[in-house]
C-alpha cells in the first residue's frame, strides 16, 4: 500500500517569499533540446535565488528563435519583442524613461552580430544597467538555419555549404567598447552559467554574455562548431566561478593565490579561481590578448573574460533625476510657463 | 496690398551674412514689426552664395514676398546675381572699394560706401557689413539708438573694445547715407506689439517641451538639426532627456522604447531618416505605443539638396511601413502653428495609441517668424488617454497578472495602456501579431479569427482619430473666380496670393490642408463643389497631394502650380500661373525662380 503523506509540503521560497514557480514562463514552443531552452531555465533559477522581484524586470528581445525565448520564463515580468536587431535602442529608451526597471535583454546571433551589430556596439559603449544575453548557435534559427556572423570559419552547414568568413567576437567587441562584465558560457555548462547569471544580477553596468546555445534543427551536426558535442570537446573554461550573494553567508575562504575575488556593487562576492595562472579578469587588454590566442589556437574558451565595479553606469552618468522620468507628475513633467516665456524673451 | 519692405543680404558663406540679418531682425521686432526671413544657402561650410531675405511690415508677413526694397551685396557675385531685379524705390548698398555695380532699372538708387576710408579695413574685416547696417537703418529713418543698442548686445561677450569699435563704424555708415544717400519713401513704423523670432525648429522643440515630451533623440539632418540643438541646449531647464543616437534606426527605437515606457517621446529627421524609421513606425502601430516623428523636408530623392526646400515626401509617408495601421499625418502652416500642432498631436496619438507623424519642411524648420508668444499657449491641455500607471488598488495577484489584457478588444479599438512595472498589469508588447493578452499569434497556429479581430480593433480606431480632427475650411469669399488649395507650408504665400489676385479684380479664395491623415475626403469635396476653378499649388514634381487628394476622394482640379527647384513659392508665382490658367493657356504651370540662389 502507498504511504499517504501526512501534510502537504510547503512550497520553498526565497528572500522575497516567492516560490520558483513563479518565475516561470510559458510552455515552450522551441524545438526541443534547443540551447535556448536551457538557457531559460538557468535564467529562472538564477532569478528565484537572487530574489529578483518580477514585476520590475523588463525583457527585452529582437526577432529569432532566441528572441522568443522571454515568454518561455518569467511570465509575470514585462516582455518587449521589438523588430529584428532594434532591442538594444528599445532598451536604452525604456531604461531612460523607467531607471527603476531591471532590463533582462535576449538577443540571438543573427539578431545581435548580423542585422544589429550598430546597435549592439552603441549599447556596449554606454554601460546601460542591462544584462544582454546572446544566445549563439551560429545560425538564423527562425529563417531554416542560414550562417550567422559568429560562424567560425571553415564550419560546414547540414546541406554542405561551408563558412567563409571569419566569426565576430561579440566578447571582445564588448570588452573594447566598455561593458563592464564579459563573458561566454555554454547552455548545456549548467554550473558555470548559473553561477554568471548570479553575478550578472548583482553587477552595475552592462552584461554582455555570449552563451553558446546549440541549435539541434539546423547546426548540431558533425562539421558544426556550435554543437553540444563540439562544445563538450572543446570548452575551455578560463575560471571555476562561484558566486556568493550578499545575503548568504561566506562560509569557505579561498586562497589569494588561486583565486581573484571580486567585490560586486551590492556587496556580493564573485570568485574566480583561476585555470590559468595568469589570468586576471579585472584587466581589459589581457582579456582581448587572451581571447584573440584562444580564436588562433581553436579554443572555445568561457568564463567571465572581463569585469569592472567601478565604472559608473549610463543612468549614473547622465545625472538624471532620482524618480523614474515615468512617474513624474504632470505639474513637473513640463517645464513651467515662466521657462518658456524666459526662452521666448531671449528670442525677442 | 501689404506694406512690407524687404531686404536682401548676399554673399558667400563665411562672410557674415547672418550677422546683419540678426540685427535687422532684432531692430524690426523690437519696432513691433513681423517679419518673415528665409535663407537661400548651399551645403558647403565657407563659400558658395547664401541670400537671405527679411521682410518686415505693421501687418502679418508670411513669406519672402516678390521684390527686394534694399540690397546688400557683400561680394561681387551677388551684385551680379540681384542688382537687376531691384525696382522702382529700391536701393543697393555696396562696397565701392571692391564691388562694381552693374546696370539699374530705372529709379533704382545705387549707394556706395567709400569703405576704407569710413573704416580702419585692417583692424575690422567685417566693417562693411557693419557700415552697411547703419546706412540702411539711416535710410528707413530708425534712430541710431536701435542700432546701438542692437550692436551693444550682439557683441557684449567680446568686450567694451569690440562694441564701441562697432558702434562707430556703424554711426559712420549712419552719417554717410545721412549726407549722401535719398532716404526710402516709406518710413517703417513702429507699433505697440512685441514679437518674438522663432525658427520652425525652435517652435516643433518648444512645442514639445510645452506638450510634456520627456524623451527626445536624434541624429543630425538637415534642416531638422534645429530641433536637436534647441532640445539639447535646453535639456536641463526644460527637464527633457536628450540623445543624440548612432543613427535613425536607433532614433525611432529608442524614442519607442522610452514612450513605451510611458514618457511622451519625439525625434526630428529629414526624408533620409524618416526612410529607415520606416519599420519602427509599424512596430509603434503594431504595440500601439504613441510617438511623435517629425520630417523636415528636403529637396530629394536621396540626399537630394539638404540645403533646399520641397513637399516631396508626402507619398514616403504615406507609404512608411508595411501592412495597414492607424497613424496620424499633420503638416503645420507657418512657424507659429510648428509649436502648437506638437502638443495636439501628442493628445491624438496618446489617445489613440498610434503614431503621429509630422510633415514639416526647410521652408519652415529654418525660416524665422515673428510670432507674439501670447497666440502660442504655453500650457496646452495634456490629455495622455488611457494610460495605467499605477496599480490604483488592482490586485498584484502573483499567480496570474489580473485579468489585464493589455490589447483588449473594444468597441473604439482603444485598450487601456497599462507601462511596465505596473503590478497587476504585466504584458507583453510584441511586434509579432498577438492576441489580447500580447501572446504571439504565430506561437500557437495562426489563428484567423484572431488575427481579423485584432485588425478590425486596431482600425476602428481610425473613426475615432477622424471625428477628433477638425475638417478644413475654406477661407477667403465664398464665390470666388478661383480656389486656391495648398497643404502645409504654402499657406502663407498662397494667401497673400490670393489678395494680390483679388486686388488685380480676380477674385479668390483658399483651402489649406493640415490634417493630412487622415483626410477629410468628403468635406472637402463638399466644400470645392460649387467652386468654379481650382487649382493645388504645391512644392513638388508630380502633385503628390492632388494625387492623393484624388485617390481618397475621386477629386480632380482644374489645374495645378508646382515648384520643385528647391527655393519656395514667391506670390507673384502663383498669381502669375493662376492668370495663365484662367485664361485657358494650361493646366500645369511650373513657374521659374528668376533669383539665382
Ligand atoms: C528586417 C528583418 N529582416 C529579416 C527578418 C527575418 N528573420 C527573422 S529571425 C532572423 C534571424 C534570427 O537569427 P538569430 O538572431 O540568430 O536567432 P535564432 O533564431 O538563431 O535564435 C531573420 C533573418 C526579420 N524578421 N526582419
Ligand atoms: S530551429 Fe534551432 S534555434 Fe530555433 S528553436 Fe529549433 S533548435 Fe532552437
Ligand atoms: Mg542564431
Amino acid at each position: 500500500m502507498a504511504t499517504t503523506p501526512t501534510s502537504t509540503p510547503v512550497p520553498k521560497t526565497n528572500r522575497i517569499g516567492l516560490s520558483i514557480a513563479e518565475y516561470k514562463g510559458g510552455k515552450t514552443t522551441l524545438c526541443a533540446g534547443c540551447g535556448h531552452n536551457a538557457i531559460s531555465e538557468r535564467i529562472i533559477d538564477a532569478m528565484y535565488e537572487m530574489g529578483v522581484s518580477p514585476e520590475r524586470v523588463i525583457k527585452p528581445s529582437g526577432i529569432g528563435c532566441s528572441s522568443k525565448a522571454p515568454a518561455y520564463f518569467m511570465s509575470r515580468s514585462h516582455s518587449f519583442n521589438a523588430v529584428h536587431g532594434r532591442m538594444p535602442s528599445v532598451a536604452t529608451g525604456a531604461m531612460l524613461a523607467n531607471r527603476n526597471l531591471i532590463a533582462l535583454g535576449v538577443s540571438g546571433d543573427g539578431d545581435t552580430a548580423s542585422i544589429g551589430i550598430g546597435q549592439f556596439v552603441h549599447l556596449m559603449r554606454r554601460n546601460l544597467p542591462i544584462i544582454y544575453i546572446i544566445e549563439d548557435n551560429g545560425v538564423y534559427g527562425l529563417t531554416k538555419g542560414q550562417f550567422s556572423a559568429t560562424a567560425d570559419l571553415g564550419s560546414k552547414l547540414k546541406t554542405g555549404v561551408i563558412n567563409d568568413l571569419p566569426p565576430i567576437d561579440t566578447c571582445v567587441l564588448a570588452i573594447q567598447l566598455g561593458a563592464t562584465f564579459v563573458g561566454r558560457s555554454f547552455s548545456g555548462d549548467k554550473r558555470q552559467l548559473h553561477s554568471m547569471l548570479k553575478a550578472a544580477v548583482a553587477h552595475n553596468g552592462t552584461v554582455m554574455l555570449d552563451i553558446v546555445s546549440p541549435c539541434v534543427t539546423f547546426n548540431d551536426h558533425e562539421g558544426s562548431t556550435k554543437s553540444y558535442k563540439y562544445m563538450k570537446d572543446h570548452e575551455e573554461p578560463l575560471q571555476d566561478i562561484n558566486f556568493v550573494p550578499v545575503f548568504e553567508e561566506i562560509n569557505v575562504e579561498y586562497d589569494p593565490g588561486t583565486t581573484v575575488e571580486v567585490t560586486m556593487h551590492d556587496g556580493s562576492r564573485l570568485r574566480l579561481r583561476k585555470l590559468e595562472e595568469d589570468y586576471d579578469a579585472t584587466d581589459k587588454i589581457l582579456a582581448v590578448k587572451r581571447l584573440a590566442e584562444g580564436h588562433a589556437k581553436g579554443e572555445v574558451l568561457t568564463g567571465v573574460f572581463y569585469v569592472n565595479t567601478q565604472a559608473p553606469n549610463f543612468i549614473e552618468m547622465l545625472n538624471m533625476t532620482d524618480n523614474p522620468l515615468t512617474t513624474l507628475p504632470e505639474s513637473v513633467v513640463r517645464p513651467g510657463r515662466e521657462v518658456l516665456e524666459q526662452v521666448m524673451e531671449e528670442l525677442r | 496690398m501689404r506694406q512690407t519692405f524687404a531686404i536682401g543680404i548676399g554673399g558667400a558663406a563665411g562672410q557674415g551674412v547672418a550677422t546683419p540679418g540678426d540685427i535687422f531682425a532684432k531692430i524690426f521686432s523690437r519696432r513691433g514689426l513681423h517679419l518673415n526671413a528665409y535663407n537661400a544657402y548651399q551645403s558647403i561650410i565657407r563659400g558658395g552664395h547664401t541670400f537671405l531675405t527679411i521682410r518686415a511690415g505693421p501687418e502679418k508677413v508670411t513669406n519672402m514676398g516678390d521684390c527686394i526694397d534694399l540690397l546688400i551685396p557683400l561680394n561681387q557675385d551677388s551684385m551680379n546675381r540681384h542688382l537687376a531685379l531691384l525696382s522702382t524705390g529700391a536701393a543697393c548698398i555696396y562696397n565701392a572699394d571692391t564691388i562694381k555695380p552693374g546696370a539699374t532699372g530705372d529709379g533704382v538708387q545705387l549707394c556706395p560706401l567709400p569703405v576704407s576710408k569710413l573704416a580702419d579695413i585692417t583692424r575690422n574685416k567685417v566693417a562693411q557689413n557693419t557700415l552697411a547696417i547703419g546706412a540702411g537703418l539711416n535710410m528707413m529713418g530708425i534712430s541710431f539708438q536701435a542700432l546701438e543698442n542692437a550692436l551693444t548686445e550682439q557683441f557684449k561677450k567680446k568686450g567694451e573694445a569690440v562694441v564701441t569699435e562697432n558702434v562707430g563704424i556703424a554711426r559712420a555708415g549712419y552719417d554717410h547715407a545721412a549726407s549722401k544717400f535719398k532716404p526710402f519713401a516709406w518710413p517703417l513704423p513702429m507699433t505697440e506689439n512685441r514679437y518674438a523670432v522663432l525658427s520652425g525648429n525652435i517652435a516643433m522643440a518648444m512645442g514639445g517641451a510645452a506638450a510634456g515630451v520627456k524623451f527626445y533623440c536624434a541624429y543630425p539632418m538637415s534642416p531638422s538639426t534645429g530641433v536637436l540643438h534647441w532640445m539639447a541646449a535646453h535639456a536641463r531647464k526644460a527637464g527633457i532627456m536628450v540623445r543624440q543616437v548612432e543613427d535613425e534606426i536607433g532614433v525611432v527605437n529608442m524614442a519607442i522604447g522610452a514612450a513605451h515606457a510611458g514618457v511622451r517621446a519625439m525625434c526630428a529627421t529629414s526624408g533620409g531618416g524618416f526612410a529607415l524609421m520606416s519599420e519602427g513606425l509599424g512596430m509603434s502601430a503594431m504595440m500601439e505605443t504613441p510617438v511623435v516623428v517629425i520630417d523636415c523636408q528636403r529637396a530629394g530623392p536621396s540626399t537630394g539638396v539638404p540645403t533646399k526646400t520641397e513637399q516631396g515626401d508626402l507619398w514616403q509617408m504615406l507609404g512608411a511601413a508595411f501592412g495597414d495601421y492607424p497613424r496620424v499625418i499633420a503638416s503645420p502652416l507657418d512657424i507659429g502653428d510648428c509649436f502648437k500642432i506638437i502638443p495636439e498631436m501628442f493628445n491624438l496619438v496618446d489617445r489613440f495609441q498610434c503614431p503621429g507623424m509630422v510633415l514639416c519642411d526647410l521652408l519652415l524648420s529654418e525660416g524665422r517668424l515673428s510670432v507674439d508668444p501670447k497666440d502660442l499657449g504655453f500650457t496646452p491641455v495634456i490629455d495622455r488617454g488611457e494610460l495605467i500607471t499605477t496599480a490604483n488598488g488592482t490586485p498584484s495577484s502573483p499567480a496570474t497578472s489580473g485579468d489585464y489584457r493589455r490589447y483588449e478588444i473594444t468597441e473604439s479599438g482603444i485598450s487601456p495602456r497599462a507601462i511596465p512595472g505596473v503590478p497587476g498589469h504585466v504584458h507583453t508588447a510584441a511586434t509579432d501579431e498577438h492576441d489580447e493578452d500580447g501572446v504571439l499569434i504565430s506561437d500557437e497556429f495562426t489563428n484567423t479569427v484572431k488575427r481579423r479581430a485584432m485588425m478590425e480593433k486596431r482600425m476602428r480606431k481610425v473613426t475615432g482619430i477622424e471625428a477628433a480632427i477638425p475638417p478644413p475650411a475654406l477661407w477667403g469669399p465664398r464665390n470666388a473666380d478661383v480656389t486656391l488649395i495648398g497643404w502645409g507650408s504654402t499657406s502663407g504665400v498662397i494667401e497673400e496670393a490670393c489678395e494680390i489676385l483679388s486686388e488685380q479684380g480676380i477674385s479668390a479664395n483658399q483651402l489649406q490642408i493640415r490634417w493630412l491623415v487622415p483626410l477629410h475626403g468628403e468635406a472637402i469635396v463638399e466644400i470645392l463643389k460649387g467652386a468654379r476653378h481650382t487649382i493645388i499649388v504645391e512644392n513638388n514634381y508630380s502633385g503628390q497631394f492632388a494625387r492623393y487628394l484624388r485617390s481618397e476622394s475621386s477629386y480632380v482640379p482644374n489645374g495645378y502650380i508646382r515648384k520643385y527647384d528647391g527655393e519656395p513659392f514667391m506670390p507673384h508665382h502663383i498669381v502669375e500661373a493662376v492668370k495663365e490658367q484662367l485664361t485657358g493657356k494650361t493646366t500645369l504651370s511650373v513657374p521659374a525662380h528668376e533669383i539665382m540662389v
